[in-house]
């Protein structure tokens, strides 16, 4: 079956066509992310113009790289959430104008399942699995027993992982976005500022970033009052040191309670080299696996794979009503 | 038998959404609701009603005309989307239109201005003639405050802020106009963001940790 797949709920617009679940025929991504980097990060109503802008080209050069008629399709699969409402709504609209001019179904579907089965692209799933999603909007451990069953076992009670990233990466003067410069920094850096790793001996799954944050950028404006040499690459490494041992340590732990067979890393911040090593070397017991890059940041496809699998198990389809939401639960 | 021309009419752009399905110029279905925020949701499946009132298929429509604001809320973004894509996925004509001169089109008066309102004192105008059953645009679409744009203007008209358009006098006008490049079509926003303003004007929006 051919699924196409639409995402346009923050600042890509993307289209993909997927074949049976798995198979990427076309992932077009017009990305705005040189026109929000002026501003430091999205701006909303920008995003939403640059939606309308782009949205039949994308299509458009989907549908000539996927080398299939719309004719051809059985199901569309779009992003209905969570995201901002204003982009939202093109790709949600431009996707029901094609389920009524071709009469195919068209399932909405939420943006981190999304995340969640851009791993299924390379690595079927195998269940029990644990699912770590990591991004901008969101820090969330997520247990599934079988397809398209999510039970979050905890998340961030403040920041999300890459939204800790971003602030950290402004206060030390670094280009947006800034996760993938503190990543590569970090590499150059040293771990010497011990900053703490929050709510590590908790006993449940969920996250606290902001004192963590708090506690870099206090240190940064401590040195630079008393005019003292700062290292950004010892800050970024400190950092991300003190992130990703909060984040192994807790999905180890969810690991073993759970069983799981397998663990997946979803999310933007799934592309962190440093995440990605530490959790390899940690666990060796499961596979660990982690999307390619480009299946990390928004794209379409991963729309597509889980549009798929929600039709299968739930075998339900949205009516032409379909709207976004900027807030949507994952397990609903 | 000659073939009729099916043309759809959408305008999304003021808090009332509009749907018209006119076959060789004659109005044979209509919707003209109130709907805040809430045109994503409705506009698909008024458009299928009416279609289906007419036995009609999306793909049998030959010709669409989109009204392109002027404005910046979602509104006008919801439109302007579904017509790009009916018009690239059947690759057929998409005509563009000022959301004023539909609203101005309700009008039977000589002189009308049609307002749709953007806060603070402000709004989208556009003043239009009506004279002999003929709508011209007189004073180009602005945004700007009610009051001084109501100033400027000495003529008795009749003010329009909703109205159900009277497609028959839109399409006798040259009031819209032929989209080359579909893929290009954005609405008419008259203005930047307030981010690019803001940015233009060298204030800093990044914000203070
Ligand atoms: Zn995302």
């Amino acid at each position: 079956m051919y699924v196409l797949g639409v995402e346009t709920s923050c600042d890509e617009t993307s289209v993909s066509i997927v074949k049976d679940g798995s198979m990427v025929l076309a992932n077009e991504v017009l990305s705005q992310i040189d026109i929000h980097k002026d501003y430091g990060g999205v701006v909303p109503e920008i995003a939403s113009r640059e939606h309308v802008k782009g949205i039949t080209y994308v299509f458009d050069q989907a549908m000539k790289k996927a080398g299939i008629k719309y004719q051809d399709l059985g199901l569309i699969a779009v992003t209905k959430g969570p995201g901002l409402i204003g982009s939202l709504l093109i790709g949600v609209n431009a996707a029901k104008v094609i389920s009524l001019n071709y009469d195919i179904p068209i399932v909405g579907v939420h943006h981190i399942a999304g995340h969640i089965y851009a791993n299924h692209i390379e690595h079927p799933m195998e269940f029990p699995l644990l699912a770590l999603v990591v991004s901008g909007g969101h820090t969330e451990l997520v247990l599934m027993k079988e397809h398209y069953s999510f039970e979050k076992l905890g998340e961030t009670q403040d920041d999300a992982v890459g939204e800790a990233y971003d602030k950290i990466a402004r206060v030390l003067g670094l280009a947006y976005p800034g996760g993938p410069i503190v990543d590569k920094l970090a590499h150059e850096g040293k771990d010497v500022f011990d900053f703490p790793r929050p709510m590590i001996d908790s006993d449940d799954f969920n996250f606290s970033f902001s004192g963590l944050k708090s506690k870099v950028i206090n240190t940064h404006h401590n040195l630079k009052q008393r005019q003292l040499e700062i290292i950004p690459e010892d800050f970024c490494a400190s950092f991300q040191e003190a992130v990703t041992d909060v984040l192994v340590s807790k999905t180890i732990k969810a690991k073993t309670i759970y069983k799981v067979k397998q663990i997946i890393v979803a999310g933007g911040v799934a592309a962190n080299s440093g995440l990605r090593t530490k959790l390899k070397n940690k666990i060796t017991d499961v596979p660990v696996y982690f999307p390619r890059m480009n299946y990390c940041t928004d794209n379409a496809a991963m729309i597509a794979v889980a549009g798929y699998f929600q039709y299968l198990t739930n075998k339900k389809t949205d009516d032409l009503m379909l709207n976004g939401h900027s807030r949507l639960n994952l397990e609903g | 038998m000659k073939k009729s021309l099916k043309q759809l009419i959408i305008d999304t752009a003021t808090d009332y959404i509009y749907l018209a399905l006119v076959v060789d110029g004659v109005e044979k279905q209509s919707i003209y609701e109130k709907g805040i925020n809430n045109h994503s949701v409705t506009i698909i499946p008024f458009l299928k009603e009416i279609l289906d009132l007419e036995n009609f298929k999306l793909q049998d429509i030959d010709e669409i005309i989109v009204g392109i604001g002027p404005g910046s809320y979602t509104g006008v973004r919801i439109g302007v989307t579904v017509a790009k894509m009916i018009s690239y996925l059947n690759n057929i004509n998409l005509y563009k239109v000022s959301s004023l001169a539909l609203l101005a089109s309700y009008s039977q008066e000589p002189y009308v201005l049609a307002l749709i309102d953007a806060r603070r004192g402000n709004a989208f105008m556009g003043f239009y003639s009506n004279v002999d059953k003929k709508l011209l645009n007189i004073k180009d679409d602005v945004l700007e405050n009610i009051e001084d744009f109501k100033g400027k203007i000495d003529l008795k008209y009749q003010e329009v802020r909703f109205g159900k358009p009277k497609i028959s006098k839109l399409l006798s006008s040259e009031l819209f106009e032929k989209v080359d490049d579909v893929h290009n079509l954005v609405p008419n926003y008259l203005q930047k963001t307030e981010a690019e303003r803001n940015k233009n004007n060298g204030i800093n929006l990044k914000t203070n940790i």
